[in-house]
């Protein structure tokens, strides 16, 4: 990852990237993914060679060492992998969203493609492994930190938007 | 390097260094909340404690190794901090965390080829110091991953009490898994803290009741769940077995080293064995070359961030079935003097001071001798599993004469 050292914003342990933890939009191994989720669409790498997804998109892929790829929408569904309920704000910046739901959301597509995200309006009590949930489509903003981001959250399958 | 997804790591293919090395001194720093002293300090203490021990000048030391993350006490630092100018060898396949365990298979050869006599491992950190000056605190190697910035934290998924609370919720849906079971692993490390006059947590009891009545603040873990933030450091001297005969204390005698590593790194949310450690690659590569069986271990010290992280290299060890960890752990069963898998008897990383592994290996080392503060009966065979981001270690210590 030759891109790292310049790339990384970060001068004797502090992250110097003003919109941290906002994403990077600039940064060209996840700039496809931001860019989907600004048009409502859920991107994940698909490799050209084997036709599995690359999760998370490296430049060579893990199965057969192919390198080139392409973004794919994906339906969007997908099942609760896991998650926990976070009640602490481990950043400055999460001090407004406490408490919040960290979850593993594992694609209808290839469930091996786990995708990090936030489950949304439902109650933690309610949530169950494996349910079925659905993307949805938000703007995500920071304690403390100028500007918003779409990013795309999860909701239980079937709850209103 | 194309892989089965099955296949979700490796053992590194390590030469038999079976009973060429022996550790014949130990040392600590004191351990503590933020100190307000620098990781040199901290690691110096160490070191003068464990050439006492070993009775051993600082010129004798003529082999260094150290871990590759930043301040660590390299040749520079000892000769600055000891006044010395003579020629170390030095490596940085030392540290703490897997390196604590796998040092002794680094300076295998140097010791074997003669060109170190004495060789120091050495690991501290003064993070309690230091946390309020990064911007993850201890989550900052993390935070400078850009796959974990650009895909991870802007979800909200960060920092380890986050990853480990995800993995020990589907490790309780897979395998049954409660949180009381969670609770008797960090019950047992209080306990042996409170009989550790070292232990940052000593004065602090813990019984199962205040275990479940602590709120969980990253819920399912409680704060309890969770390892320290600490000043401290530690020290181990190596050298070989016919050298270490001379030494003032019996020595350990090295038996087996195990490296295992993730294909997904520190990525766990797309490691494809979610509930699983590389120790299922690392440990029975070490028993295999110390001839030993789990069943045969008197103490099993491990690496332990946070309960769920020993309940599963417990499991990947083969103390235990796969998912049987939490049945395994109840009552018991991790507790010095019971009689059954004595575990991270110093207190660990949840109670005695978290420094990342090193004191684990000095803990093993004073258990073999008998030195122990709860001490373990016939303690003869002991443990070590390192454990960081992307690998598992093993080391097995066989008490030496």
């Amino acid at each position: 990852m030759a891109a790292r050292d310049e790339r990384d914003h970060r001068v004797e342990g502090h992250i110097t990237r003003a919109a941290f933890p906002l994403p990077d939009l600039t940064w060209p191994l996840t700039a496809e993914f931001w860019a989907g989720a600004a048009r409502d669409e859920l991107l994940i790498p698909v490799c050209d060679t084997c036709g599995r997804s690359r999760w998370y998109p490296k430049a060579e892929c893990l199965h057969c060492d192919g390198e080139p790829y392409t973004w794919t929408a994906m339906s969007g569904r997908g099942t609760l992998f896991s998650w926990v309920v976070v009640r602490h704000p481990f950043l400055p910046q999460f001090a407004d969203l406490v408490p919040f739901v960290p979850a593993l959301v594992a694609l209808e597509e290839d469930p091996a493609v786990r995708v990090p995200t936030r489950m949304i309006d439902c109650e933690p009590a309610d949530l169950d492994f494996d349910m079925p949930v659905t993307v949805t489509f938000r703007e995500i903003t920071f304690t403390g930190v100028d500007g918003s981001v779409t990013a795309p959250l999860f909701v239980p399958a079937g709850s209103a938007e | 390097m194309a892989i089965d997804p099955d296949e979700w790591g490796a053992a590194s293919d390590f030469d038999d260094v079976s009973g060429q090395v022996a550790i014949c001194g130990v040392g600590d720093s004191d351990m503590s909340k933020a100190s307000g002293r620098t990781t040199q300090e901290i690691v110096g203490q160490a070191v003068e404690r464990a050439l006492a021990d070993a009775g051993l000048a600082p010129t004798d030391i003529d082999g260094l190794m150290y871990s590759p993350m930043p301040e660590q006490f390299g040749v520079a630092a000892f000769h600055e901090y000891f006044g010395t100018s003579h020629d170390i060898w030095e490596s940085r396949k030392g540290g703490g965390t897997t390196g604590a365990a796998v040092a002794p298979y680094y300076a295998a050869e140097a010791l074997r080829t003669g060109t170190a006599k004495y060789v120091l491992n050495t690991f501290g950190v003064a993070w309690a110091t230091q946390r309020g000056d990064m911007t993850g605190g201890p989550g900052e190697s993390h935070a400078q991953d850009l796959f974990k910035q650009n895909l991870e934290i802007p979800l909200g998924w960060f920092p380890q009490p986050v990853y480990f609370a995800t993995i020990a919720r589907r490790h309780m849906h897979d395998y049954g898994t409660t949180e009381e079971q969670l609770g008797a692993i960090a019950v047992a490390c209080r306990r042996h803290a409170n009989l550790n006059p070292e232990a940052v947590m000593r004065e602090k009891p813990l019984t199962m009741a205040q275990y479940l009545a602590s709120p969980k603040f990253v819920d399912p873990f409680r704060k309890e769940d969770c390892c320290l933030i600490s000043d401290g450091g530690g020290a181990y001297i190596m050298t070989i077995p016919e050298r270490a005969a001379d030494a003032p204390k019996a020595p350990a005698i090295v038996a087996g080293v195990g490296l295992g590593t993730s294909y997904t790194g520190t990525h766990w949310a797309q490691q494809p064995a979610f509930t699983s450690t590389p120790a299922v690659f690392s440990a029975p590569a070490a028993f295999a070359m110390a001839g030993v069986a789990p069943g045969d271990v008197d103490l099993y010290t491990c690496y332990d961030p946070f309960t769920i992280v020993t309940l599963m290299q417990i499991e990947d060890s083969g103390f235990c079935e796969k998912g049987a960890g939490g049945e395994f752990v109840a009552g018991d069963t991790l507790h010095f003097d019971a009689g059954k898998l004595a575990h991270n008897t110093h207190g660990g990383m949840l109670s005695h001071a978290y420094v990342l592994g090193i004191s684990h290996v000095v803990e093993v080392v004073r258990q073999l001798r008998g030195e122990g503060a709860a001490q373990v009966d016939g303690c003869e065979i002991g443990v070590y599993g390192g454990y960081t981001g992307p690998q598992c270690s093993t080391l097995v210590l066989r008490k030496g004469s």
